[in-house]
């Protein structure tokens, strides 16, 4: 191993994550940047964003596994994993006890089980469909002409059980406008959308039990989320210290992990090499 | 650095190319032939009276696969679209009917033919679906064609006497119907040979679909839907019966050799509804890359009937015909994939959400949950379309995939692999 330092990037497709880990585990450092249009310059900024304030320099990391829509992406990753399993074992990591996960990104809605050991049991993902995610809550607000975080303080003031059709991102900010000309109050309508997001991610709950960590953007940045996804999933939420960065932390984790099966980051990028084939 | 690892390409497959060059262009030819008569037929309809009867027959499921394959299904559903029909009802048939009206077929570029041959006649079996009688309705309008269909009993989860004397009793007036159209008299004993060589070539492409219970598999579902046309289109000719002879020794050879379809081969991966057309290369590139052979399908293995013994070929037709899994219920379902888990040795099983086939999708009524649940069956649903793109997303189902081989290797790890039957796999 040459560096004594690990680190996992979240290239995901709103926010680029990157977590900086010391050889102990100990998280030394982490950083959101935003994805943009390009993800090797987003995981840079990221990356120099999260070694910032922290002992390690680019020499001194010993492994590092990128997960997210970009992961393929940054060349100087030792391997790639996907968000599912990333999501699973930062969340795990925070919350030994956690069952199921509930990560609602930009792009994607992911609702992951895990059994006691950890091992992946099963995992839903959100069709080809922007309703249920972050994106789904942008664009509304985008038509509202409200920046997020009013939307979420509005929400929270709502005393109402108002629940918006979530089926259709265009068709939804049609029926907001037309909730708010038929005089309902904006806080119920606001939570409501909340709680259509929270009613997408149940349908991918698979009827299980279990404690539920929330994880991703949109339950870092909205307390209304939360309360949201509370109230269907009728069980107070695990929200672990930085909900948005569990993928990245979960890869910086499994780069550890990589690291003490493997000899030398160089066997391990010559291990993938060998695994390429040709049709 | 290890050698990059080379697929060894199926030889057969140069055969199949004359094959399919041959089948297309004697189409045309009987379509402009006013002596030769053409029959439209569903893939696994009645094509063995049609062909008894001397019919040449063409097969527009295949049509609508080639479209998706082309990936070109998306210009011209909206046409179909326009036309009447619903955005969300078989792309296949919207693709074809889209295409139909918009002058395209991909066989113009493939055989230098102006396309699907003019029928003189349209049979369909209700058996896959419904929407294949409006598919074919379509064209029998358009083309002033009859069109005379068999509705069978649906959804079964026993197929009793009583079902399949009641489809026997559907091809016998089909076969009044043909006759009183057309002024012909059906030679039985030709009707029987036809029968005898369906069989006989279904009978060998199920025994090269076995092949792949070896490890390394020989065969995979990608080359399967290449390698399945001639069961399909050529079902009831002494070519389909040499082409699976040749296919089944080369892939017998392979075993032998130790050759297999995906090179390492690590996980063995059962595949559950339709092909994703449009993706097919995509789909079996990822899954070649993550050494994930995906060694059985329920597609595949659509065509690989019981095989004939003699007697009433009549009765085989109803039979065969109406005991296909898309047509049972989940009753019998379960059991089978279950059973098809175990032979072949799954690791786990990709199940096709095909948004316009729902009667080829099998994920829509908990069976892929109770899989997981009772048999502790490793199992992922994606969601896509055979034909029509816009339904799937390449990211989302290359992570799904690229997940699911995460989850079959922690699987493997811990121990908490479903084990399948040491005899399954043996070479």
């Amino acid at each position: 191993m040459n560096g004594a330092y690990f680190v996992g990037i979240d290239a995901g497709s709103s926010a680029t994550k990157c977590v900086v880990l010391a050889a102990d585990g100990k998280m030394l450092g982490h950083a959101v940047v935003p994805s943009g249009f390009d993800y090797v310059e987003a995981a840079e900024a990221a990356l120099t964003g999260a070694l910032g304030g922290t002992p390690c320099t680019r020499e001194g990391i010993g492994f590092c596994v990128s997960t997210g829509y970009g992961r393929k992406n940054i060349a100087w990753a030792d391997r790639q994993v996907t968000e599912i399993t990333c999501h699973a074992r930062g969340a795990r990591e925070w919350y030994p006890q956690v069952r199921g996960i509930v990560d609602i990104g930009g792009q994607d809605t992911k609702f992951i089980w895990i059994d006691g050991r950890g091992e992946l049991i099963d995992y839903r993902m959100n069709s080809k469909c922007a309703a249920g995610t972050g994106t789904f809550l942008e664009s509304v607000a985008v038509r509202l002409g409200v920046p997020l975080a009013s939307i979420d303080d509005l929400a929270m003031s709502s005393t109402a059980r108002s629940i918006l059709n979530s089926y259709c991102t265009v068709f939804t900010g049609t029926e907001v406008i037309e909730r708010i000309k038929a005089g309902e109050p904006r806080q119920d309508i606001s939570m409501g959308l909340f709680r259509s997001i929270a009613a997408r991610v149940f349908e991918m709950s698979a009827a299980r039990d279990g404690p539920i960590a929330a994880t991703g953007g949109v339950v870092a940045h909205c307390k209304a989320m939360r309360r949201a996804l509370e109230e269907i999933l009728a069980a107070p939420l695990l929200l672990p210290p930085l909900p948005q960065q569990a993928g990245a932390y979960g890869a910086a984790l499994l780069a550890r992990e990589m690291a003490a099966e493997t000899d030398s980051p160089q066997r391990a990028q010559s291990s993938q090499r060998e695994q390429s084939v040709e049709r | 650095m290890g050698a990059a690892v080379k697929r060894v390409e199926i030889q057969a497959q140069q055969r199949l190319r004359t094959l399919m060059r041959d089948y297309f262009l004697d189409l045309d030819a009987a379509a402009r032939d006013p002596q030769r008569r053409v029959a439209w037929c569903t893939s696994v309809g009645p094509c063995e009276i049609l062909a008894a009867f001397g019919f040449a027959t063409y097969f527009p499921e295949n049509h609508g696969a080639l479209l998706g394959a082309k990936k070109v299904s998306h210009q011209y559903i909206p046409l179909a679209v326009s036309a009447g029909y619903c955005a969300e009802s078989c792309s296949y048939m919207n693709s074809d009917i889209g295409a139909a009206i918009g002058g395209y077929s991909p066989l113009q570029e493939a055989y230098g033919i102006a396309g699907p041959p003019k029928p003189d006649l349209l049979a369909y079996n209700t058996n896959q679906c419904r929407e294949v009688q409006d598919w074919f309705e379509f064209f029998g309008r358009r083309h002033n064609a009859p069109v005379f269909g068999i509705c069978p009993p649906r959804q079964l989860g026993e197929v009793t006497p009583a079902h399949v004397a009641f489809v026997r009793g559907e091809l016998e007036r089909l076969i009044h119907q043909i006759e009183g159209r057309f002024g012909l008299s059906l030679d039985r004993r030709r009707l029987e040979e036809v029968v005898a060589l369906s069989s006989r070539a279904s009978t060998l492409w199920r025994e090269a679909l076995e092949t792949a219970r070896a490890r390394p598999a020989p065969i995979v579902f990608w080359d399967g839907l290449i390698q399945m046309a001639p069961v399909i289109l050529m079902r009831g000719s002494r070519l389909a019966v040499e082409y699976y002879e040749t296919l089944l020794a080369e892939m017998k050879q392979r075993v032998h050799d130790g050759i297999g379809a995906v090179p390492g081969e690590q996980y063995r991966i059962y595949w559950e509804g339709m092909p994703v057309w449009p993706r097919v290369r995509d789909l079996s590139e990822k899954c070649l890359e993550l050494r994930a052979a995906v060694v059985a399908s329920t597609y595949c293995n659509s065509w690989a009937f019981e095989e004939y013994a003699g007697g009433d070929p009549l009765e085989w037709m109803a039979r065969t015909s109406t005991e296909i899994f898309i047509n049972r219920a989940e009753s019998f379902k379960e059991p089978f994939l279950l059973d098809m888990f175990e032979r072949f040795a799954i690791d786990g099983a990709v199940f096709h959400n095909a948004r316009t086939c729902p009667n080829n999708t099998n994920s829509r009524f908990g069976l892929a949950q109770r899989l997981r649940e009772q048999h502790n069956a490793a199992v992922l649903v994606i969601d896509g379309d055979l034909s029509d793109q816009r339904f799937f997303s390449t990211a989302q189902t290359m992570t799904n995939l690229e997940a699911f081989i995460e989850q079959l290797e922690t699987r493997r790890r811990s121990g908490n692999a479903r084990r399948p039957a040491a005899q399954g796999a043996g070479r």
